[in-house]
């Protein structure tokens, strides 16, 4: 190889470990035997992942936090496959008006939404309820469930539903019978995408909490505010484990959709 | 025999009845500023095989896709055996369609995708599966149920979509150029398969393709569409000998266009008249300037002395094994094309004079502003 | 975080091969191809009635409550610009937003000098290696920020490993002061940052034909004449769309700086926070989210066709 070649993968290394390092880091200082943070750690217990899983705070953040998530991730998906499979078979006008307002909590940051969902659900009633909870980390995986689901849809040959519809099949059948299975994989993909955001999601958490429930990321901010033990590495290493198995998953159903919607014949 | 008794619906119902007539009636598509179909009408008989024929954009797409009740005309009337379906969803119309790309469900086995027209008329799954074998064998693909779309070639993968189209005896059968994915071998074969399928099951077959070898081959009728409007429908015969306009004259075929003068009785062309019968003008051609149009097949390159030819020079010689075509320029400047035996000609060269023979009855006369 | 995910998410998409066509458009069905529109348009009871889901509940829970905080702004405790002037006339409000602005760009200068590299060597990578530097760059995408952000917090400590590091090699005597400080907000929000600038600019690298590389070759221009006139012109779109994506990022960003900042040097979201948590005052925080979100929109509508939604949607870029 070139030298020129060579210097800019020794580049790269360098700044992939500077992505990298501080994450790694920090993963075996769960182990630790000291009550602070340790690198290197000194010995090696588990007893932060059951210090973690004994403390019945902490349990109820991360059963909160699950719930809240999986709802998230049914409703997001839900409305977001409905709205691109519309956006895809002809919105016109309206689907300006979709796309100039799924820009808006892309670009919009999280602590101006936050703020503003605060007021309005402290007014409302919904303060503090799970329900408020989804619906704002619904509007912030809405984009990502849409880019998800659109991407699959576009690859879909429209023809297909044609031909399903002069074999008999409604609209609707021909959606459930033909597109859906083909686009399931991205759709299962974009649920993924939806409840990790929502499960890692701070910033809203972090306005909308009650004094009793919390989010885990809401538990996690203040830990590391007031006393920075071993128990954020041991999460830190769960959640860590959970993106990776995430982004696996989204990696292989997305080869499945690829193989699926593959036009026969290639 | 017996596979082709389960699809057209068992002994009692015979081939001839099966397909339905179909009635279109002033139908009319924009698109914005566009008119993609001007106030087209057709009547096709049923178990007729007809094919739209024109270039992209000539609007026969769309009155098919008009036919399968994928496009709502903007004006207009549909009938399909005397039932109005102008508005009906497609999936009420039961008819059968073939695409361009196949569009087998790629998620489904190949016995699926044949049966799925049947699932969604509640047919259970025994007599599914029994129907599904019964049209795959129609189309000669026994024992290719278990297999995936995307195992099968191109043509075996259109003989599916066939079977899918035809496995519940629909009485109208569309096809939007079924054959233009595949390669020229593969589409003789399917020509042919086609053609047998229609004449086994009577089915009605409405047919677009831009290939004019195809729809002269296939159909019973032809249509020419050209910007939306219908130029011609006829047999491929009348088509080929006398068709309705200029557009018709070249769109099917070589076809020269001699530019004359037209004094009621004989065309004036170079010096000389042609007296013509009184059928040669297809259509009524006033006295003037009009176009002389000719199958270069129809024309006889003879010596230039003879006084019933137009002496003319040749400029090009084509030699293409049977036939050689020669092209030659009239003394007034215009361009002649005649195809002839290359046994029966005389050895030619540029520059060579000879004389152009066009036989009573084989010129036809069209008005020179018609387009 | 938002921007950038979605800028990820983009990326990822468009690295999905295979024909991609937005809604179709009228005109389309009187041309042919593969792609004309096929098929029956729905009718539009039924596109309203998919749509409307995702309406009610984007302006229910989004363009409302964003709304009816602007106006608080505007109409407490008296109808007029009181609230804006304050932002702007107070000098301490207004080194808030200058710091922000310089933050924030700095945060996207750096990780653009970080993630062009990256991008680069992507580009010209396949197989397992562009898997491997995939897989280092998507990691973090999909990893908590907390988590990240309590890594540096750990590293950067009095004892932490850094200052282990400095006193170790000698560089400084004792322990400096690393963490709640200015240098430490703008290390860990490049390194937050810094991977979804990456993608964009693979993106639009990838998309330049190795062609051209060659006929600029051939066109007598050496290997840094043909990156400077050919290969950065043409990836210019992708990275301008990345760099505006994470300096929108990095404007509103909240929680590194609240975490690892010094609450003497303060960023927008931070105050906006401490306006609402401790000072209770609500018309002046809500006008630096109205100023905050004008901003950003004012940005997004200049530059938009930079990330232009079809293209988010996974159009080639």
């Amino acid at each position: 190889m070139r030298p020129r070649g060579l210097l800019l993968d020794a580049a790269v290394a360098a700044i992939l470990a500077f992505v990298l390092v501080p994450i790694l880091i920090v993963l075996p200082m769960a182990f630790s035997e000291t009550t602070y943070l340790a690198f290197p750690p000194k010995g090696f217990t588990t007893g932060w992942f059951a210090e973690f899983f004994d403390d019945r705070r902490w349990m109820a953040a991360l059963r909160f936090s699950l719930e809240i998530a999986a709802a998230t991730a049914l409703l997001a998906t839900l409305v977001g496959t409905m709205a691109s499979y519309a956006l895809l078979r002809g919105a016109g006008a309206i689907g300006t008006a979709f796309r100039a307002l799924l820009v808006g909590p892309i670009v919009v940051p999280h602590i101006a939404l936050a703020v503003a969902l605060y007021l309005f659900f402290q007014r409302t009633g919904l303060g503090g309820t799970r329900l408020g909870y989804v619906l704002a980390h619904a509007v912030i995986a809405m984009p990502f469930v849409v880019l998800t689901v659109t991407a699959a849809l576009a690859s879909v040959d429209p023809g297909l539903e044609d031909a399903a519809m002069i074999c008999g099949a409604s609209r609707f059948a021909a959606f459930r019978l033909v597109t859906l299975p083909l686009i399931l994989p991205n759709v299962v993909s974009g649920a993924l995408f939806a409840f990790i955001i929502s499960f890692d999601e701070p910033v809203v958490a972090f306005f909308l909490a009650g004094i009793r429930d919390k989010t885990l990321p809401r538990m996690m901010f203040d830990d590391i505010e007031q006393n920075l033990t071993p128990v954020i590495p041991a999460i830190a290493v769960m959640l860590t484990g959970l993106s990776v198995a995430v982004l696996v998953s989204a990696a292989l159903l997305r080869r499945l959709g690829r193989t699926k919607a593959a036009p026969a014949g290639e | 025999m017996l596979a082709i008794g389960a699809i057209a619906g068992g002994p009692s119902v015979t081939a001839a009845t099966t397909g339905a007539a179909i009635s279109v009636r002033g139908l009319t598509r924009r698109f914005g500023a566009v008119v993609a179909v001007d106030d087209v009408s057709l009547e096709i008989a049923a178990g007729e095989f007809i094919a739209l024929l024109g270039p992209s954009g000539s609007g026969k797409s769309t009155v098919l896709m008009s036919l399968a009740g994928f496009d709502l005309p903007d004006a207009g009337r549909i009938l399909i055996g005397g039932e109005d379906c102008t508005h009906l969803p497609p999936h009420r119309r039961n008819i059968g369609m073939v695409f361009q790309n196949y569009t087998l469900f790629p998620h489904l086995s190949v016995a699926d995708n044949v049966a799925f027209p049947l699932k969604m008329r509640g047919i259970g799954r025994a007599e599914r599966r029994a129907r599904a074998e019964a049209a795959l064998e129609v189309v000669r693909l026994s024992g290719f149920g278990a297999r995936m779309p995307r195992q099968l070639s191109g043509g075996q993968q259109q003989r599916v979509a066939l079977a899918r189209a035809i496995v519940y005896r629909p009485r109208v059968l569309l096809m939007d150029e079924p054959l233009s994915a595949l390669d020229k071998n593969l589409r003789e074969e399917m020509q042919i398969e086609i053609k047998r399928l229609h004449s086994e099951l009577g089915i009605t077959i409405v047919f677009v393709t831009h290939d004019q070898g195809e729809a002269l081959t296939m159909a019973d009728r032809v249509a020419i569409l050209r910007a939306g409007r219908v130029q011609q429908i006829a047999p491929a015969r009348t088509l080929y000998e006398r068709p309705a306009n200029l557009f018709a004259a070249g769109f099917i075929g070589d076809m020269n266009r001699i530019p004359t003068t037209w004094d009621g009785r004989a065309a004036h062309v170079a010096g000389r008249a042609l007296a013509l019968e009184a059928e040669a003008a297809v259509s009524a051609v006033p006295p003037g300037p009009a176009i002389l149009a000719v199958r270069p097949e129809r024309i006889g390159v003879a010596a230039p002395d003879r006084p019933d030819a137009l002496p003319a020079t040749v400029t090009d010689v084509v030699y293409g094994g049977a036939g050689t075509l020669v092209i030659a320029t009239l003394d007034d400047g215009a361009q002649v094309r005649a195809r002839a035996p290359s046994a029966a000609l005389p050895p030619l060269a540029p520059g060579d004079r000879v004389g152009l023979v066009v036989p009573p009855g084989a010129a036809l006369l069209y008005p020179a502003e018609a387009p | 975080m938002s921007a950038a995910r979605a800028s990820a998410a983009r990326a990822a998409s468009a690295a999905r091969a295979g024909p991609v066509t937005p809604g179709p458009a009228a005109n389309d069905v009187v041309t042919t191809g593969f792609f004309r529109a096929r098929g029956r348009r729905m009718s539009k009871p039924a596109i309203v009635g998919l749509m409307l889901p995702f309406f009610s509940l984007l302006v229910f829970a989004f363009l409302y409550p964003l709304m009816s905080l602007i106006a608080i702004s505007l109409t407490e405790p008296q109808p007029g610009l009181a609230n804006y002037a304050r932002v702007f006339e107070n000098p301490v409000y207004a080194t808030v937003l200058l710091r922000t602005l310089r933050i924030a760009l700095l945060v996207s200068l750096l990780s653009l000098i970080l993630a062009f590299p990256v991008a680069a060597l992507m580009a010209r990578s396949k197989g397992p290696k562009l898997a491997l530097i995939t897989a280092c760059i998507l990691l973090p995408f999909w990893s908590s920020v907390l988590v990240r952000t309590a890594a540096w917090a750990v590293l950067l400590q009095r004892n932490g490993l850094v200052n282990g590091l400095l006193t170790g090699l000698g560089v400084t005597d004792a322990p400096v002061k690393l963490l709640y400080t200015q240098g430490a907000v703008v290390v860990a929000m490049t390194h937050v940052l810094m991977p979804f600038m990456v993608l964009p600019i693979y993106g639009a690298l990838r998309n330049i034909p190795t062609d051209l590389a060659r006929a600029a070759a051939i066109c007598g221009a050496g290997p840094a004449r043909a990156f400077r006139e050919v290969t950065l012109p043409l990836a210019l779109p992708g990275v301008t769309g990345g760099f505006i994506l994470v300096f929108l990022s990095a404007l509103g960003y909240f929680i590194t700086p609240s975490l690892l900042g010094s609450p003497q040097e303060m960023m927008i979201a931070t105050l906006i926070s401490q306006q609402i948590r401790e000072s209770l005052d609500w018309p002046f925080a809500a006008a630096l989210v109205g100023v905050l979100t004008l901003f950003v929109t004012g940005i997004t509508l200049a530059f938009g066709r930079l990330f232009r939604f079809d293209r988010l949607m996974g159009a080639r870029a």
